[in-house]
């Protein structure tokens, strides 16, 4: 077998007195691998140990077979998308992603022209001279996107990266990472919904409690989630249209609103999602904002796992 | 979204590329700084910190202008003669070298990678290939320049302000004005590096900075013994009545507020100041390279 993309080994990380991450051994093969698990189940924990911005508390941590703790120059074959919405706001989407690339020792010149070519891959090139402090949810997520693929990696590690993000650009970010995967990049994404991952692959980590419960090819899992509700937080310009267009669809179990919202809770959420961004493309009912999942879903399929 | 072209990762460029050497980081850190340290909140209450004197100054030359200050008074039953020089070598200690040097030294120099953390956007520096000591340098070197940007120009309109005043002239004391930036450019150096130190070391450096400005320094340096020698303002003294163009009165004052002490020669001024700013900004450099920092989430 090749040299596993990332290897932990007896790793564990704690705050103080609280646990994190305990004694996790896990080796990520090259391709595109999910990391899935609820809010606060490690994830980001784990992410962060594997893109050295945490030194482990125990165990050791190797990508592409060398410790990356300490090691800035395995950053030429790493990019890093973070869960969080910080920004240099004042800067434009193509000057912060030229400055960061130019961290990686490209001259000015190519610099401004890998930016370009990152942003238009992201979708981005249009808003690129725009400021970052005027994206949008799913603006700010591609640029950090653009920011993480800008120096052409050989290993990719994805926050949450859908989070937020409108139906279409959702769909779009999705085939970004599957295309990515082909080409023999490795991608480590997370998400805290099913749904999400298993949209991007097959190969899933399950992470809760600051452990991983299982990995590889989980097809047990995908059956769950028939077995399991699925809520979506949908923000549009008009829910209580959304909401009519929903009710005819047969897996809707229930619909509530909320401000600027509609949570509509689904039993087949492949056909909903897929509805959804029918509805989002055509705009017949409006512009949608932004799609989110809370992890409720995933803590029920957990805790079924763990039964 | 615009129309992506391809799945593609892009190609970044077509030469291999080779890590940035520690100073050629610094320097693009330095470059992805500069206009965030110029337009943060900080640089509302550098202009505030540097405007006061310029504020004094203004007045200054209006109650001059309209004769209601002579300069002129007797001191001991000796009469004496202040003119525009010795005020402005007055106000180069008392408002600068003394207060807003040492205040934007603790508030931007323990801010250097608070702020980052603060911000969440240290992530994005961390995880590219330049050394986390190099961070560091590169943001020292944008404060340098953001607080240079600010105090020095400050200093040139006090001086230009001042110096004409009560028969100053401008001409011959232009060299001394030079001395002064000289002077307060390796003050925000020396100050920078050591609140760096504090920063990269404590939780709360910013509480332990104002102790030391306030507390600390000017305590230490009236009482007499040799823990004056572990403060900026002690090593910096010995270089200000070089830089001041009226010695006399400047140095009587200076001789008042030390309560007789002598202070360092220049020599041992420069070598101190020296000291500081390479133990400083090393160990803060050491301290960063190994330190971990959990973002809250």
């Amino acid at each position: 077998m090749s040299v596993p993309v990332v290897a932990a080994e007896g790793v564990s990380k704690w705050y103080g007195q609280v646990i994190g991450l305990n004694d996790i051994t896990v080796d990520v093969q090259p391709g595109v691998t999910g990391l899935l698990g609820p809010n606060g189940a490690g994830k980001s924990t784990f992410l962060k140990l594997i893109t050295g911005q945490l030194k482990p508390s125990q165990g050791t941590v190797r990508v592409l077979g060398e410790p990356i703790w300490g090691n800035p120059a395995l950053y030429h074959r790493l990019g890093f998308c973070p869960d969080q919405d910080s920004f240099y706001e004042r800067m434009t989407g193509q000057q912060w992603v030229t400055a960061l690339v130019r961290l990686n020792g490209l001259s000015e010149t190519d610099a401004v022209e890998a930016a370009r070519r990152a942003l238009d891959t992201v979708g981005l090139l249009d808003a690129a001279d725009k400021k970052i402090g005027a994206y949008s949810k799913g603006m700010r997520q591609r640029v950090k996107l653009a920011q993480a693929v800008v120096h052409d990696p050989d290993v990719l590690v994805l926050d949450e990266p859908l989070a937020g993000m409108d139906p279409i650009a959702r769909r779009k970010v999705i085939r970004l990472i599957k295309g990515w995967g082909r080409e023999g990049k490795s991608v480590l994404v997370s998400s805290h919904i099913l749904h999400e991952i298993e949209s991007m692959t097959s190969t899933i980590l399950l992470i809760n409690n600051g452990r991983i419960l299982a990995e590889g090819n989980i097809h047990q899992i995908r059956d769950l989630i028939d077995e399991h509700p699925h809520t979506v937080r949908i923000q549009a310009d008009d829910p209580r249209r959304l909401a009519h267009a929903f009710i005819e669809h047969d897996g809707v179990r229930s619909l509530t609103f909320e401000k600027g919202a509609v949570v509509v809770e689904t039993g087949k959420p492949d056909a909903f999602y897929g509805r959804l961004t029918q509805i989002a493309a055509s705009g017949e009912l409006g512009e949608v904002h932004e799609v989110s999942s809370p992890d409720d879903n995933l803590q029920a399929v957990f805790e079924y796992l763990v039964k | 979204m615009s129309t992506p072209t391809s799945s593609s990762v892009p190609a970044a460029t077509s030469e291999p590329v080779v890590a940035p050497a520690f100073l050629s980081s610094a320097w693009r850190i330095y470059d992805l700084s500069l206009g965030q340290m110029l337009w943060s909140r900080r640089t509302v209450f550098m202009v505030l910190v540097v405007g006061g004197p310029v504020v004094v100054a203004l007045i200054l030359r209006l109650l001059v202008t309209m004769d209601l200050v002579s300069g002129r008074g007797m001191v001991d039953d000796r009469p004496i003669i202040v003119d525009g020089p010795i005020i402005f070598g007055l106000m180069i200690w008392g408002f600068y070298l003394r207060l807003s040097v040492p205040l934007l030294g603790v508030f931007y120099g323990t801010a250097l990678m608070a702020d980052e953390v603060e911000d969440k956007t240290i992530t994005y520096l961390f995880t590219r290939p330049v050394s986390r000591g190099a961070v560091l340098f590169g943001k020292y070197l944008a404060y340098l320049a953001s607080t240079g940007l600010v105090v020095l120009p400050s200093v040139m309109l006090v001086f230009f302000l001042v110096v004409p005043l009560l028969g100053g002239d401008i001409g011959s004391n232009f060299p001394s004005l030079v001395t002064d930036l000289a002077l307060l450019a390796v003050g925000l150096a020396v100050y920078g590096a050591l609140f760096a130190l504090i920063g990269a070391w404590f939780k709360r450096p910013l509480l332990i900075g104002l102790v030391f400005i306030f507390g600390w320094e000017p305590i230490m340096v009236v009482v007499p013994g040799y823990m004056k020698r572990v403060t900026v303002s002690y090593y910096l003294q010995g270089l200000v009545p070089h830089a001041t163009p009226q010695e006399g009165l400047v140095s009587t004052i200076l001789s008042i507020l030390q309560a007789n002490e002598v202070l360092p020669s220049a020599a041992v001024s420069v070598i101190g100041l020296g000291f500081i700013l390479v133990i400083g900004l090393g160990l803060a450099t050491w301290l960063v390279e190994r330190r971990e920092y959990v973002l809250e989430q």
